[in-house]
């Protein structure tokens, strides 16, 4: 458990912006701290996931591999942000890309038990956790379709390719 | 209205770029690097269909004065039409040299740029399935083949450590500028070829002295043999940096730019210290000649500086650590300056100067391989380039082979005595 409430930190999240403060200060015991060194491997894709996770301090960056041990960089996430939702609320519970401490980072991991409960014990708050939530998924959906953009021009140039003219 | 050259730069779509995150061999740390799609595109090494799939005639009814040639895929029929230029890049095109380094070629050749004809020339031999793409390194891609085998995994492990032991600086240029303008302008001035002409005249002087002291000399390094060896290696290996400055300088003094400055190991086992003064390709041919020439110098002028130095001292070690500083100097100076060993370094640079050939290494190997045999069994007369690249690849193999025969003999000659 984190050590003291911070309601304040909270509200910064957007999931839990419109959350009340009662439901917050409840949820804070499950919230379980952990510290991250620069460097270290929070999670690598095709694990098992149980928690999301919300960034307090520090950097997170996500990679999904592309050969050997290069990775792609898909996102790079500071404080305030989520990620981990997908295998929470999503329909397989593997981690579908690898997070790692781009600089010693404090997180606040939410399990999915707890999750659980917190919707089962203030629907209403869970309505507005879930509207948020929603916004998120489509923010980065629409990420990834411009980084899929980004990559294929990206290889456009790098070969030379003339697809236009052909 | 028309649009101003600002506004146009601005509306222009900057070169897409990807984040890659590469972790190190043992998996704990990583390093995130962008790179341009620019990058990637110099790096690629075009590859040309395989020799029988094509065929290639030159057109007589060309405009005067302009030579251009057919080229064939033969499996698809296809034909377009190239000009001689492009018939330079296309013989480039083997699948080992980068765009970069066509470009190179092209320049030296012929001695301007053009930076449309690349992509222009590719375009068109897609368009024709004649060309295919090889990636950076196939080294390195075989060795991501084979990750499963122990030796390749290791292979690729030191690989990528010793690239990691390359530091390189990109801001060099301006270092290198201010040590122009504070004195080094000098070294291009007639100030410094009669100096080195009165360092190499006193220098030989002494070093026919010594040569009748020998016997004390390698007596007193022989007593310190290790200590001797050690030493006269590190101040070696130091002055490759002062070979390496000289070549920026000369850079500098033709206005040119230095694009990088760094330690690398060279072929991966050679540590040595590197200036990458490409630019100075966009110079003059004699800046060129200057500035291949101006490296191999430094060790003609330290080597002789340390034969007039030791002739003033006593015999001992300090004397004996000078001469054989100086002999290493000085053979420095000739291998640098030794064009025919397959390998381009400064003597290489300036033959192919001279010879107006600017590809000979690749050329020489290539012919030697694929074309001087059918002339030989059609009885044909060779041309003049043709000549040079037979010539180049035997004194080449000549070299190299006198040069394993001699070192085998001094091997077997001290283990005897």
């Amino acid at each position: 458990m984190a050590p003291r409430p911070d309601v304040a930190f909270l509200r910064q999240v957007v999931l839990f912006k419109d959350v009340d403060e009662p439901t917050l200060l409840a949820l804070w015991p499950r919230l379980r701290e952990r510290r991250l060194k620069k460097g270290d491997v929070l999670f690598r894709a095709g694990e098992r996931g149980e928690e999301l996770f919300l960034i307090r301090s520090g950097s997170i960056v996500v990679s999904t591999l592309v050969t050997g041990r290069v990775e792609q960089v898909l996102a790079r996430l500071g404080p305030g942000e989520v990620f981990g939702e997908m295998s929470v609320l999503g329909d397989e519970q593997k981690r579908s890309a690898t997070c790692q401490a781009e600089s010693d980072a404090v997180l606040l991991g939410l399990g999915r038990n707890d999750l659980n409960q917190f919707i089962e014990s203030s629907p209403r708050d869970a309505a507005k956790f879930f509207q948020h939530m929603s916004q998120v998924a489509f923010r980065r959906l629409r990420q990834s379709s411009d980084l899929v953009a980004e990559v294929t021009r990206w290889g456009l140039e790098a070969t030379g390719l003339d697809v236009e003219h052909k | 209205m028309s649009e101003t050259p600002d506004n146009a730069t601005a509306d222009r779509p900057k070169r897409a770029r990807i984040e890659l995150l590469v972790r190190s061999a043992e998996g704990e740390g990583f390093e995130t690097r962008e790179i341009p799609s620019a990058l990637a595109y110099l790096h690629s090494r075009p590859q040309r269909i395989p020799d029988a799939q094509w065929e290639m005639a030159r057109l007589p009814y060309a405009p005067r004065g302009v030579v251009t040639y057919a080229l064939k895929n033969r499996r698809t029929e296809q034909i377009i039409q190239i000009t001689d230029a492009e018939k330079f890049l296309w013989e480039q095109m083997n699948g080992h040299a980068s765009l970069q380094e066509i470009a190179t070629a092209y320049l030296l050749r012929y001695g301007s740029f053009d930076f449309e004809i690349i992509p222009t020339l590719i375009v068109k031999l897609r368009h024709a399935d004649l060309l295919t793409m090889r990636p950076v390194s196939r080294l390195r891609a075989v060795l991501a083949r084979n990750r499963r085998n122990p030796a390749a995994r290791a292979a690729e492990a030191t690989l990528h450590a010793l690239e990691k032991l390359t530091v390189t600086s990109r801001r060099s240029h301006n270092v290198f500028e201010r040590i122009y303008r504070y004195g080094g302008f000098l070294l291009f001035s007639p100030v410094a070829v009669v100096a080195l002409a009165v360092v190499v005249a006193l220098g030989s002087r002494s070093a026919v002295r010594l040569w009748g002291e020998s016997g004390e000399i390698t007596h007193a390094l022989g007593e310190h043999a290790l200590a001797a060896i050690l030493l006269v290696k590190l101040c070696f290996w130091l002055t490759v940096v002062s070979h390496q400055i000289i070549h920026a300088l000369a850079c500098i003094h033709y206005h040119r730019r230095v694009r990088e400055f760094g330690f690398t190991i060279l072929h991966g086992f050679i540590p040595t210290f590197y200036a990458d003064v490409t630019d100075i390709f966009m110079a003059t041919r004699r800046a060129r000649i200057v500035n291949a020439l101006a490296g191999p110098l430094v060790h003609l002028f330290l080597g002789f500086l340390c034969f007039w130095i030791a002739g003033l001292l006593r015999p001992g070690l300090t004397l004996g650590f000078l001469v054989a500083y100086a002999i290493l100097q000085v053979q420095s100076f000739f291998v640098s300056l030794y064009p025919f060993c397959f390998l381009e370094m400064d003597g290489y640079h300036i033959l192919v100067e001279l010879l107006g050939v600017p590809s000979l290494n690749h050329d020489a190997m290539h012919f030697v391989r694929e074309g001087l045999w059918r002339r030989l069994a059609a009885r044909q007369w060779l041309t003049r380039q043709e000549v040079i690249c037979v010539a180049y690849f035997g004194l080449s193999l000549v070299s190299v082979v006198g040069f394993i025969l001699l070192n085998v003999w001094v091997l077997v000659h001290a283990g005897r005595s």
